[in-house]
């Protein structure tokens, strides 16, 4: 038992409730955030035990498949036994499951019998199917790992090695002031090369940057608030930021080349409104309704009786052909209400398509009240209530496109409605004026307009009597259900009669336009993937600027192979294409020239699966290969008629090609959760299909707008940051590590540390630590409003530009110079000279000699001056918080290390660095040798950065440069922007 | 997982500069209007000051003698001969002469140097006890695990100082002695053997353990010298102020050096008629030779060196600042040429976009 408020504790089959209806609501806001009630119905059988006496005395068996991670499925049978009749055998489905994590709203309380719990649940076992996704930067951050791995090994050895031939003079061994112990001396040889090689890998080990992958998490971790606090992508309309599901592919959205996206409440809003309907040929166009009075304009003249006649069978289809729910606020099973209060129920449906034609029907005169004990209510143009019994509900799917209900009107006439997709309603229709409704639907499928067919039967009682057999077969078996009633359904609904077509406007997102056309300059090729016709998605596509009045429109379509076969088609498009991919390709390389040709690509799901379905003769990839090359020419690409699996085939078809290029999925829908969760980073839209895409997706954003930001400033603005944050990396651990490397030279390989301990260990955790973590999350080569202005600085970082090898090697060997600069320019300071301090500070006039301590402390000093001002010269955006870790750290440094060695610290068994700091600092020349040394490592970064930006600009220095020559006449209204002063949210401009 | 619903609260984000990545920013941009002036700027700078520390270096005298004994090299070859495959070497001394022909400018440092001696060997390195050598009894009487083999004598009295680096305590020393004029009596030049080691070492980390009854040799009572000492530590100097752990030869050598190859003060000369520096005539140094090094390869050497505002000859600072210098010169100098040839260039490309 279940009371009001409460959450189920495990999934349960819904036995009773207190309404007397069998119903209760629920909802499930903590499983897939969304938080609209839905109703769930009591099993039939055992609706009527209502007290826990009743309950104690059912006696039913329960029979349910395996636990499955789908939250929208359940199969199961339910035998209720009872002592006069023989058992009755119920279907169980969805509607029957009240799942683990939902909450009873509206309900006093409810009974029901658990059947999965604990890890079985549904919600326990979609917890786990997330795969994990890792970015190109991890992935190359992995590989450096291994190269960085190799280093190391490999000095290791190569120590090893050196110290064995060097010690093999037995005076350099063991030189009578350096005697080994007698247990040293016996040791085996191997075994104390071993010791001596594992030794040395301890010694060098900081080079590999254990502390990067915390930096990092800790930088995707706090860098992704960035996301979820940017006002712009903020919408106010919903009340909903972006989301970040994940932090781990920041970066990866400064990558994307390809772009997936859906159409239908993605690029469009999924906001749908009647625009017209179409009975027998006559087109009907409501306008703004007339507080009730509906005013229908009718472009034909008036149909005759007959005609009156289908038209009122067409308003009574539309108006009973659903599965909408009517929401009262207040009281949802209250008694009720006038009809004519005037007051407009809510309808609430998972399809907004059907909210939008019940609301415009509503308009021209039909309203649907309410179901009410499985009878349907709705109110005529004469406001006479009819009711109908609904006898049978078969219901949506993507896969036949249709839904039909079957009724009992008042009169007793058994009725099938069936609306669907005109390509799976036409074939099953056998009367009607098909040829006329066709070419208006064809039309308004042109024009961008969703449409929807149809269609009715009358049904005889015997007629039903088998229908309901057949459907009660296929609902109650527990094998196959899905394809017994795909099955079924498909015996039922044909032989139809036409009725009309309907027509619903589902206007394109603000700005996606826009945003097309943003993300193609940006070098990201977009594909549309969705399940809508060719003319609609093609009329979309057009409006989204995705076609531009000189694309070239290629078509691979069901008609189309029709006519020539698969192969014919192909190699025809490829000639074609080719043909121009010689030009194509210069002017990809010279940027956006406006007289490029440029190619679309539509293709439909049954020309897909053709291409995608392996040949007899087992040379499968060749049609794929084929495909793949068409489609890499080709600037646009739209597949039509897509199954939501094919969706994410393509996804997969795209991601593991020749290049691997990084793809990205965008969608709203639940049929777009295979492809999100297919593409390297899925990004649902917070929209009205429910949250299905956005709690699968890696990051869900209110509307598609956002998309360009999300991928033009924040991925290009974490993929700079990260990428500069690896190299960094692994460049001062080079330039820490190696000196220690060189120092075995001198110190007759005996994995002498040349840093104190504590420098060992404080280096990485807090001398060079901060600089780097905020740097990787405050930087801004470019400012915003550039990265948006000018999307083609987008292409600067595409194919993980700044982790290729080239630059990898180039940080390294920079990092290898800079720690010979340190260790040589120290070395030649101590050698063969006296080094001293003249100490006047805190000595008497003496000279004394300083020791190895002190020669480590030279170069450690050297080093973390240098490695910050490194970072000083990469750093473009100078906030105050740049300045106060940088130059904080570097003070820091200093104070510790005179705290460190200003204190004899009693619980150091040494006291080797006591004054060490303090002595050098004390002497001229150290602090000569310090400036020149931390100018020579600078040295040649400061000149390459110089003569590339000079001789090779990329586009983005251009932009920066020519930023900062205007940067003078800016200066001015800059400091105070609006955004800076205005706290209160500012209303948009849109 | 949607920490961030719930972290930005009322899903309205705060609108402050910080979360809109709108902080005022100071954007420097690294041209090459700004790094000409600065290369040339940095290569003056950097001539002017390699200059100085050139010629100041260039200053320095140095003088030095290597008196390891290798056969035929003077009188100390007798020394090397004789200490050949003896352990421990029988006392020996040898001379070195050498004459002034003008003043040598002070004030004058007395260093040794060896070389191939590697005191930053690890094993070397550790072989130590900071504890004991700041005078705590304990520690005197147990000195610590890293001491071994130096930790124990064979009759198992605890070694004081314990460890490598104090066994192989430097034990060469070296008298100078003045002859005015040819023919003339030596006179002994008086060798400032105080001051030469850092003033912390001397008063704070190394501190001698309290004395018994006045004495310092009872405080040392119950502990051996090291095995290649001739005297136990208190015996040292006989200097109150000067013996025992706060010798300073003793903290001197204690200071273990960064490269194999490395020299230690010995003494100063600056006393008497000596304060402005050694006056030309001839001298004689009179070397007593215990210290073995050929054994492992190594040279000793003795050297006189004046000293300047930057500490001892070091020719690299200076020559380092003159040729970094000149190479940013250098560069200017390209990038100068770069930059005039390219600028049209890169202002066509702007004026196209």
């Amino acid at each position: 038992m279940v009371k009001e408020d409460e959450t189920f504790p495990c999934d349960l089959i819904f036995l009773s409730s207190s309404r007397v209806d069998g119903t209760c609501h629920v909802t499930t806001a903590s499983l897939d955030g969304e938080s609209s009630h839905k109703t769930h119905y009591a099993v039939q059988d055992t609706k009527g035990f209502r007290t826990e006496e009743d309950i104690d005395s059912l006696h039913a068996t329960i029979e349910c498949e395996q636990p499955q991670p789908d939250l929208y499925r359940f199969v199961g049978r339910i035998n209720v036994y009872s002592d006069l009749n023989d058992p009755v055998v119920r279907p169980l489905g969805s509607e029957n499951l009240l799942l683990r994590g939902a909450t009873l709203k509206n309900t006093e309380k409810i009974f029901g019998v658990a059947i999965y719990t604990g890890m079985e649940t549904k919600m326990a076992l979609n917890y786990q199917s997330k795969s994990q996704k890792r970015s190109a930067v991890e992935k190359s951050m992995n590989v450096f790992l291994i190269v960085y791995l190799c280093i190391l090994i490999s000095k290791a050895l190569i120590n090893t090695v050196m110290k064995y031939v060097w010690q093999s003079k037995p005076f350099q061994d063991e030189p009578w002031y350096n005697q080994k112990t007698e247990a040293e001396r016996q040791r085996n040889l191997l075994l104390r090369a071993f010791t001596d090689f594992l030794a040395f890998m301890v010694l060098f080990n900081y080079i590999i940057p254990v502390s990067m992958y915390v930096t990092v998490e800790m930088q995707k971790f706090l860098g992704s608030y960035f996301i979820t606090w940017d006002e712009e992508m903020f919408d106010e309309a919903t009340g909903e930021g972006p989301l970040v599901n994940t932090s781990d592919l920041n970066e990866e959205l400064g990558q994307v080349e390809y772009v997936f996206t859906d159409k239908t409440g993605t690029l469009t809003e999924n906001n749908m409104e009647f625009k017209e309907c179409c009975v027998e040929g006559h087109v009907y166009v409501p306008h703004a309704i007339c507080n009730g009075e509906a005013a229908i304009d009718m472009i034909d003249a008036s149909p005759g009786a007959g005609g009156r006649e289908r038209e009122e069978l067409f308003f009574r289809a539309i108006c009973l052909c659903h599965t909408i729910q009517v929401k009262d606020d207040d009281e949802v099973d209250g008694p009720r209400k006038s009809p004519d209060s005037g007051k407009r129920c809510a309808y609430i449906s998972s399809s907004p398509d059907e909210v939008a034609l019940v609301e415009g029907i509503q308009r021209l005169g039909f309203r649907y009240l309410r179901l009410k004990d499985n009878y349907m209510e709705l109110q005529n143009r004469d406001s006479d209530i009819e009711r109908f019994e609904l006898l049978e509900i078969l219901s949506f799917d993507s896969v036949r496109r249709r839904m039909s209900v079957i009724v009992r009107s008042a009169t007793g006439e058994i009725y099938l409605f069936c609306k669907g997709a005109d390509s799976s309603i036409f074939p099953r229709v056998i009367e009607g004026k098909v040829d006329q409704i066709r070419s208006r639907v064809e039309r308004n499928a042109v024009e961008g307009l969703r449409t929807l067919c149809v269609a009715y039967k009358r049904l005889i009682q015997e007629e039903y009597e088998g229908i309901y057999k057949l459907l009660q077969a296929a609902k109650v078996a527990l094998q196959d259900r899905e394809r017994k009633l795909a099955e079924a359904y498909e015996q039922i609904e044909k032989d139809l009669i036409l009725l009309g077509a309907t027509a619903v406007e589902d206007r394109l997102q603000e700005k996606a336009a826009d945003t097309v056309e943003a993300l193609q300059k940006a070098g990201v090729k977009v594909w549309v993937l969705t399940g809508d016709k060719v003319e609609t998605a093609a009329a979309a596509c057009y409006a989204c600027k995705l076609f531009r009045r000189n694309t070239q429109l290629l078509e691979v379509t069901t008609k189309r192979l029709e006519e020539q076969s698969l192969h014919d088609v192909l190699f025809e498009l490829s000639k074609t294409i080719l043909h121009c991919s010689a030009s194509l390709t210069r002017d990809n390389f010279s940027g956006l020239s406006a007289d490029m040709q440029d190619y679309g690509l539509i293709i439909d799901g049954a020309a897909l699966s053709l291409i995608m379905k392996p040949r007899e003769d087992g040379s499968s990839s060749n049609y794929r290969q084929l495909f793949l090359d068409i489609c890499r020419n080709c600037s646009a690409v739209l597949c039509c008629r897509m199954a939501p699996l094919q969706k994410a085939q393509i996804v997969k078809l795209i991601k593991f090609s020749k290049e691997h290029p990084i793809t990205l999925a965008i969608g709203d829908g639940a049929n777009d959760v295979s492809m999100i969760l297919e593409a390297h980073v899925g990004i649902g839209i917070i929209g009205k299909e429910g949250r299905q895409a956005a709690r699968n997706s890696d990051y869900a954003i209110p509307k598609f707008k956002h998309l360009k930001k999300m991928l033009l400033v924040h991925g290009h603005f974490y993929y700079i940051r990260i990428s500069e944050l690896v190299q960094y990396f692994f460049y001062k651990n080079v330039c820490f590590i190696f000196p220690q490397f060189l120092y075995q030279f001198f110190c007759g390989f005996s994995q002498q540390t040349l840093y104190d301990t504590a420098y060992l260990t404080l280096y990485n955790i807090s001398f060079t630590s901060l600089p780097i973590l905020l740097y990787s999350l405050m930087e801004q080569h470019v400012t915003m409003d550039t990265l948006k202005r000018d999307p083609a600085l987008y292409r600067d970082i595409a194919k993980n530009a700044l982790l290729r090898w080239r630059v990898f090697i180039y940080w390294t060997f920079l990092g290898v110079f800079d720690a010979l600069v340190f260790f040589f320019g120290a070395y030649f300071m101590f050698e063969n000279t006296t080094v001293t301090s003249n100490g006047q500070i805190v000595t008497t006039n003496t000279h004394m000699v300083f020791g190895n301590w002190t020669f480590g402390t030279l170069v450690f000093t050297v080093m973390v001056f240098t490695v910050t001002l490194k970072l000083a010269l990469d750093t473009h955006y100078w906030t105050w918080i740049n300045h106060f870790v940088i130059w904080g750290s570097l003070l820091f440094y200093v104070v510790f290390s005179l705290l460190w060695g200003g204190v004899i610290w009693p619980f150091l068994s040494y006291q080797r660095m006591y004054y060490v700091f303090i002595q050098m600092l004390s002497s001229g020349p150290a602090w000569l040798a310090i400036v020149l040394l931390v100018a020579v490592s600078l040295l040649p970064d400061v000149l390459k950065k110089v003569l590339c930006r000079q001789l090779w600009p990329s586009a983005t220095e251009r932009v920066q440069r020519s930023s900062s020559r205007r940067a003078p006449a800016d200066a001015a209204p800059s400091p105070d922007r609006p955004l800076l002063t205005d706290p209160a949210p500012r209303p948009r401009r849109e | 997982m949607t920490w961030s619903a719930t972290a930005r609260g009322a899903h309205q984000p705060d609108n402050t500069a910080f979360t809109q990545q709108r902080l005022p920013a100071w954007q420097p941009l690294l041209s090459a209007s700004i790094a000409l002036p600065l290369f040339f700027c940095a290569g003056l700078a950097f001539i002017g000051l390699g200059l100085g520390l050139y010629y100041s270096s260039n200053g320095i005298k140095e003088l030095e003698y290597d008196y390891t004994g290798d056969p035929g090299t003077g009188n100390c070859s007798v020394c090397a001969a004789a200490g050949q495959g003896r352990a421990p070497p029988p006392r020996c001394s040898c001379a070195w002469y050498f004459s002034l022909p003008e003043l040598f400018q002070g004030p004058v440092y007395l260093y040794y140097e060896l070389t191939n001696f590697y005191q930053n060997n690890r094993r070397y390195g550790v072989s130590r006890d900071d504890a004991q050598l700041s005078g705590l009894q304990s520690s005197l009487r147990h000195p610590v695990n890293e001491c071994y083999p130096y930790q124990y004598s064979a009759a198992g009295l605890p070694i004081a100082p314990c460890g490598a680096i104090a066994n192989s305590l430097f034990n060469d020393s070296f008298s100078l002695w003045h002859q005015r004029l040819p023919g003339g009596p030596y006179v002994e030049v008086p060798l400032d053997r105080t001051g030469i080691a850092w003033w912390t070492d001397y008063h704070v980390k190394f501190r001698n353990p309290p004395l018994v009854n006045g004495s310092l040799a009872l405080a040392f009572q119950g502990t051996a010298p090291p095995p290649n000492w001739h005297r136990p530590v208190y015996e040292l100097s006989p200097d109150p102020n000067n013996t025992g752990f706060i010798n300073q030869d003793f903290v001197v050598w204690m200071r273990t050096a960064a490269l194999p190859t490395f020299r230690k003060l010995y003494a100063r000369i600056r006393q008497g008629n000596y304060s402005a520096g050694l006056p030309r005539g001839t001298y004689r140094v009179n070397i007593t030779y215990n210290y073995p090094v050929r054994s492992f390869g190594g040279h000793k050497l003795i050297i006189f060196s004046s000293i300047s505002w930057m500490g001892g000859k070091n020719p690299f600072l200076g020559i380092a600042y003159l040729v970094v210098g000149s190479l940013c010169i250098l560069m200017g100098f390209v990038m100068l040429v770069v930059y005039i040839r390219y600028q049209d260039q890169n202002d066509e490309d702007e004026d196209d976009e």
